[in-house]
């Protein structure tokens, strides 16, 4: 029976990571990737207190199907998003891009 | 423990190793190679390694699902994520970044902050998550069976109708939105 405490820790482990990545990354579609890795931590956290708290209960992993559902549609406007920048401007860098600052 | 696990270990256990001890022993090393492609993902320089090494990790947190009474969504994880949302990246990284230029500098100036910040961040949780004593459930065979997947479409039919439609709507008004944001403008 593997303990409650080491599903948390990977999720936080895997929510640093990301963190880590969408802070460091100079291109848009590394953060991006960050993000899903985010977004993964949050579902084996949803599902795990899903396990050991909710019994058959299924609320965590339909939210977690939600979770799922959220990270495709961002992933689909973040990476439509960066093709329409590097057609306009021809750069796939974060710190250049940046007409809409004052 | 759930039924596709639960049959993995009977096929071990004729080999006469103890059950336990393979079920373990596997998630720890599925759950290690998620964390190592993880760090893969914001450490290589080659953005494509890193988007194949975000595909390799989310196949090994789908696995964990598997430890997790989560069978549909291991196979869903699948589904959407490496099939569908890692093949999304692949396209947009053959159609923007340069991919053969392995000079160009992944990381930005941040990186000793960052690290500094993700590093607190982490230890907080770890102490939090070591500190607390998390209820377990009751060592009876009820509780531990978890939902099926009937459960979770009677769910998502009843219940947690209104959010699932609305997860539908944000769905649909992305694959819109991305369609008239990635339309060529004559």
């Amino acid at each position: 029976m593997i303990p409650q405490s080491h599903f948390l820790i990977l999720g936080a482990v895997l929510f640093a990571t990301g963190l880590y990545g969408a802070l460091t990354r100079r291109t848009a579609i590394g953060i991006l990737m960050s993000i899903e890795l985010i977004l993964n931590a949050a579902n084996i956290n949803l599902i795990t207190f899903n396990k050991f708290l909710g019994g058959p209960d299924s609320l965590g992993q339909v939210f977690a199907l939600f979770v799922m559902a959220i990270a495709a549609a961002s992933a689909v406007i973040g990476l439509v998003l960066v093709i329409a920048v590097y057609r306009n401007m021809k750069t796939i860098f974060t710190e250049n891009m940046n007409i809409m600052k004052w | 423990m759930n039924g596709l696990i639960r049959q993995l270990s009977d096929i071990v256990n004729n080999y006469g190793l103890p059950q336990d001890f393979v079920v373990q022993a596997s998630f720890y090393v599925l759950a290690g190679l998620a964390c190592a492609f993880a760090f893969g993902v914001v450490a290589m320089r080659n953005i494509f390694h890193c988007a194949v090494s975000l595909a390799l990790c989310l196949f090994c947190v789908a696995g964990v699902y598997l430890f997790l009474n989560a069978e549909f969504l291991a196979i869903a994880q699948v589904i959407i994520y490496v099939g569908a949302i890692v093949t999304l990246f692949l396209f947009a990284i053959m159609l923007t970044a340069n991919i053969k230029d392995r000079s160009i500098r992944q990381a930005n100036r941040q990186v000793l902050v960052s690290a500094c910040v993700t590093a607190a961040i982490l230890s907080f949780f770890i102490y939090i998550i070591t500190g607390n004593a998390w209820k377990t459930p009751a060592p009876g065979a009820a509780v531990l069976a978890g939902p099926g997947l009937d459960d979770i479409g009677r769910a998502l039919m009843s219940a947690y109708a209104l959010p699932f439609e609305f997860i539908s709507l944000i769905l649909l008004a992305a694959l819109v939105g991305a369609i008239v944001i990635g339309k060529v403008k004559k």
